[in-house]
């Protein structure tokens, strides 16, 4: 067995949460002590088994009151593919307007995610 | 020159001035003016667009323009006016201000005044940094600023000075767009961001972060060239043998933000040295009456959730002042920090109602309560596992244990 | 091809730009060139801004002359200009009786130069002029001043071109041959010139200047000097400068505080010689020297009234071992006719500026018969002083006509759009963001452009048409963004 340290990501309070994982060719976590509320405990599960993050960048805008609009992951996708999702979201192109809430990229990178607008933009004439 | 009255000014369309505005609307006041330097609402939470804002206000993990957009939804439904593009250039102890914009350099006499100009980060000159002055050094916020609104990379090889939460946020942003992060460099024997921070922006992408170490010579003559770290001892000196060069075109500075006070010191409000930022009671009024402050201008938040609902208050408090329920009043509590508290929020407490506290440690510790007390007698604890000085901690106090008390004391035990 | 000029001055100085604006009251060609983007950007940028009344230097010396005659000037030239200049004072301050003694002969000196106005001043009198200075007596002199440095220099230069002279900036001269008739000059850029009369303003780089033609007896020891810069808050704490009575064996005149025309306060200069006349880095050791003398000299100092520091470096000819001062050169060689040849031209530099002008214009005069121009234009256009120093009603009314007043970019300083569109759009064609910083007061604040920094850049991609590549900071190579990120 062997204990595995680390920080909820989950919300600012950061907790460090110690794990107890019995390796193998799948990992089984045993223990988890130090979250101090209860959405610690699936995701420290889900941090060993497979890392999930949500990321946020921007798309560029053609003829919008910004050059950019800001985006994100509308659900955490694997760590491991952020630089493949990232890659679509560099070569996107839109025009505006974009609102707040549109779906922009549909499972980038093959994961099960949506890139939404977290912002409007609005056309200039 | 034009000269209008207004019941209410709000100064800053920030996550604290929305709020405020929107607080007293709410509250039954109609004549309300936001005042807005920028040609958007929403102040520099449109620059944050990594996500984490909103948990506890709203129990999701909103971006930082998601998390205006909700509060400029409900300005705008509420009518509430906003002057965009006008920023104040002065406040007197009178509430009157003058303003400037394109259409006009105005004078508006106010009933009352909401401070919410939220706060600026500390500066190469602000630290005097050594070496030299070439391009490539920005605070992080500039660079966030230019990256995210302007479409503007700032460099390829990047050092970060000082590991405050833009600082960190910074890192993974120019990672994502492709730059190299040599490291962030933190002088104190801890982190200044928070510890989820740590995870996802730098352990994730394994930039290291040196802890006790700080940059202490800038080189390059046209672009920057590098740095020079070394360990840093206890009283603030380099360590010998310690020093190395990092080659690096860029350098962000993450060392701490300051309350952007200018107009309040010009309307004579009271400062607190430990804040930077005003004193105030705790219906969030400073030493003028009627002059109200809240969010990052008052003092620095870890969470803007705690902006939104301070400057809730502030929005309330003020109509509250508008219809005479606030009489100015000689008698007060103060609040005073002591052993292992670096400050205290409102500093002045009238008594008549349950309030609530906000305080910073002064440094990182584990398993201690928060005490508030009238001499030896308590007022109130809450006990924490972790505490840290990158994390605000608010305590609620009821009034009716104050008794009569002339001062609270609030400390770490 | 070379461009043809009358005359051509290399370093575009207070110095340079003071003769070439001097000269182009004549029918003359001329021609400055400059190695950087801008004007300005060396010596006499980075000073105190002090006008020196004059009595530091030896009676009948070059220094003494024309340090009093420029002072002279200087009032009329900076309303001409429009340039912000204050005739505040000095007290130099004696702390025991070697010191009194000082400023005795301070005084004689001084008199001898012919500075108006000197007076020994008792404590009582000293402080009434300055509450709180320590110290039993003082030399007060009233003709001390305080100056807008960069201020100065561009306002020189802008008249200059006003006036017909063409400015090269970017243009590093790498050599110098002589014709038959005066001298071919070539710049790295590949550019090529030619006058009969070349005037080496060259300042820190004037030594090599003269071994380009073949003149190797002056060697300039660059001494660097390091400041820090104040808060606007403590505006108002000094009414008058306050210098200590000097000591022997000092390369300046002593570490102090002074009061800038735009109301911050510099603490310094230090005083170290370096061997690169471009090493303008500033210390750790002495920015903690100057931390400690700034809470000396002022008691309600706070650590967050520091807003940036910075450095000069003095174009001395004495060497470390020698300290002390040389005398100016400013000489037509008998060896190499036609060159005008100026060295050492370290403080009082700023002051002496239109005197040394005036000089240089008699010098030019024994090579050409001078005639002036009709044309002249002795004042230069706009107004003198920022739209945040106006009443507001003022405020108002420019606002009215303009509405480019009213948009104000640079919060800390309060500077309008208008004032940075001005500056983006000088005559001289610099478009560097220094330069911006310089004309306009744009991110000199506390903040240092951590708040306007992008939306001068969004003023300069939007209406000025700039690429990412395009924005320099203030040298060459100094660019500030890479790319777009999408």
């Amino acid at each position: 067995m062997k204990t595995k340290e680390l920080i909820c990501i989950v919300c600012p309070n950061g907790c460090q949460l110690e794990a107890d994982i019995i390796e193998g060719k799948e990992a089984t976590v045993t223990d988890i002590r130090g979250s101090r509320c209860d959405k610690g405990i699936p995701w420290a599960e889900q941090e060993i088994m497979s890392p999930m993050r949500t990321i946020a960048s921007n798309v560029a805008v053609e003829g919008g009151d910004f050059p950019l609009v800001s985006v994100r992951t509308d659900s955490p996708i694997p760590l491991e593919c952020i630089m493949d999702v990232m890659r679509e979201i560099k070569a996107l192109r839109l025009k505006a307007p974009v609102s707040i809430g549109d779906h922009l990229i549909k499972n980038p990178a093959g994961t099960t995610c949506n890139i939404i607008a977290t912002r409007n933009v609005n056309p200039v004439k | 020159m034009n000269t209008i009255k207004r019941e209410l000014v709000v100064i800053g369309g920030g996550p604290a001035g929305l709020s405020a505005a929107v607080a007293a609307r709410k509250s039954g006041c109609k004549d309300i003016l936001l005042i807005e330097r920028d040609r958007i609402l929403g102040g520099i939470l449109n620059q944050c667009i990594h996500d984490g804002f909103g948990l506890h206000k709203f129990g999701d993990a909103f971006t930082g323009p998601e998390y205006a957009q909700r509060y400029i939804d409900e300005f705008k439904d509420l009518g509430i006016e906003a002057a965009m593009g006008t920023i104040v250039v002065s406040i007197d102890q009178e509430r009157n201000l003058y303003v400037s914009s394109r259409k006009g350099f105005a004078r508006i006499e106010a009933g009352a005044v909401v401070l919410s100009m939220g706060c600026r980060e500390r500066t190469a000159g602000a630290i005097s940094l050594p070496g030299t002055r070439p391009a490539g050094i920005y605070t992080a916020g500039a660079a966030q600023n230019l990256i995210n609104l302007q479409n503007i990379m700032v460099g390829e090889r990047v050092a970060i000075m000082g590991s405050g939460d833009i600082g960190l946020i910074m890192a993974r942003r120019l990672t994502l767009e492709g730059a190299k992060v040599e490291g962030v460099f933190e002088i104190l024997p801890y982190p200044s961001g928070l510890a989820r921070n740590i995870q996802q922006c730098l352990n994730d992408y394994a930039i290291p972060l040196y802890l006790g170490t700080s940059v202490i010579e800038v080189h390059g003559r046209g672009r920057l060239t590098g740095i020079t770290v070394a360990q840093i001892d206890e009283n603030n000196n380099p360590v010998a043998e310690t020093e190395r060069f990092v080659s690096c075109d860029t350098l962000l500075l993450s060392v701490g933000l300051i309350p952007e006070n200018e107009l309040s010191r010009g309307a004579s409000v009271e400062m607190e040295d430990s804040t930077n930022g005003a004193c105030v009671d705790d219906a969030l009024m400073t030493s003028i009456p009627g002059i109200f402050s809240c969010g990052n201008v008052l003092h620095v938040h870890d969470l803007v959730d705690y902006v939104s609902d301070e400057a809730e208050k502030a929005g309330k408090f003020a109509v509250k002042y508008l219809d005479g329920g606030i009489a100015s009043s000689d008698k007060v509590i103060r609040v005073e920090p002591k052993d292992g508290v670096r400050y205290v929020l409102p500093q002045k407490i009238r008594g008549d109602r349950d309030f609530l506290l906000s305080l910073r440690v002064s440094e990182p510790c584990w398993d201690k309560a928060v005490w508030v007390k009238v001499g030896n007698r308590k007022v109130a604890r809450k006990k924490l596992v972790r505490l840290h000085p990158a994390e605000m901690i608010r305590i609620k106090v009821r009034a009716e244990k104050l008794n009569g008390a002339e001062a609270l004391e609030v400390s770490l035990e | 091809m070379s461009n043809q000029y009358d005359v051509i001055i290399i370093g575009a100085g207070v110095v340079g730009n003071a003769i070439a604006r001097e000269l182009s009251r004549y029918c003359l060609n001329i021609a400055v060139l400059e190695k950087e983007p801008d004007v300005g950007m060396g010596t006499s940028s980075r000073n105190s801004g002090v006008l020196h009344s004059g009595i530091h230097y030896k009676p009948g010396s070059l220094r003494a002359r024309l340090n009093v005659r420029g002072n002279a000037l200087m009032g009329d030239l900076c309303r001409d200009l429009k340039v912000k200049i204050q005739y505040i004072g000095k007290l130099t301050v004696a702390q025991d009786e070697v010191d009194v003694a000082t400023l005795h002969a301070l005084k004689e000196q001084g008199e001898a130069n012919g500075v108006p106005g000197l007076e020994i001043l008792n404590a009582g009198q000293m402080r009434k002029l300055q509450p709180g200075v320590g110290g039993i007596q003082a030399l007060h002199s009233p003709t001390t001043g305080i100056i807008c440095p960069y201020g100065l220099t561009m306002a020189l230069a802008e008249s200059a071109h006003t006036n017909g002279v063409d400015f090269f900036l970017g243009h590093d001269v790498c050599a110098i041959s002589r014709e038959e008739k005066g001298f071919e000059i070539k710049t790295s850029n590949g550019k090529g010139f030619k006058s009969p009369v070349l005037i080496n303003s060259a300042g820190l780089f004037s030594d090599g200047i003269c071994r380009m033609l073949g003149i190797d007896e002056y060697k300039i020891y660059p001494c660097r000097g390091e400041y820090l810069i104040l808060d606007k808050r403590l505006e108002g704490t000094l009414s008058v400068l306050v210098y200590p009575a000097p000591r022997k064996n000092g390369a300046g005149l002593g570490i102090h505080l002074t009061n800038t025309v735009d109301g911050n306060i510099l603490i310094g200069p230090s005083n170290e010689y370096v061997d690169d006349p471009e090493d303008y880095a500033c210390t750790a050791d002495v920015i903690g020297t100057l931390k400690r003398e700034g809470h000396e000299l002022l008691p309600g100092l706070s650590t967050s009234d520091f807003i940036r520091n910075f450095s000069g470096l003095r174009s001395k000819q004495t060497p470390p071992e020698v300290k002390g001062f040389k005398d100016f050169v400013v000489e037509k060689r008998k060896d190499i006719p036609g060159f005008i040849n100026l060295v050492g031209i370290e403080s009082p530099g700023l002051t002496s500026s239109p005197a040394i002008a005036a000089m240089v214009k008699d010098l030019v005069a024994e090579e050409f018969p001078l005639q002036e121009k009709d044309s002249f234009v002795a004042e230069r256009p706009g107004r003198l002083g920022f739209f945040h120093e106006l009443p507001p009603e003022e405020k108002a009314q420019l606002v009215a006509e303009d509405s480019d007043y009213g948009e104000i970019i640079c919060r800390c300083e309060q500077i309008t759009k208008k004032e940075i569109l001005d500056a983006i759009n000088n005559p001289l064609g610099s478009r560097t963001i220094a330069g911006i910083k310089y004309r306009a007061r744009a991110m000199m604040g506390r903040c240092q452009g951590g708040f306007c920094l992008p939306r001068i850049v969004q003023i300069l991609e939007k209406e000025f048409g700039y690429k990412p590549e395009d924005y320099l900071l203030d040298s060459k190579g100094s660019y500030l963004f890479t790319k777009n990120i999408r």
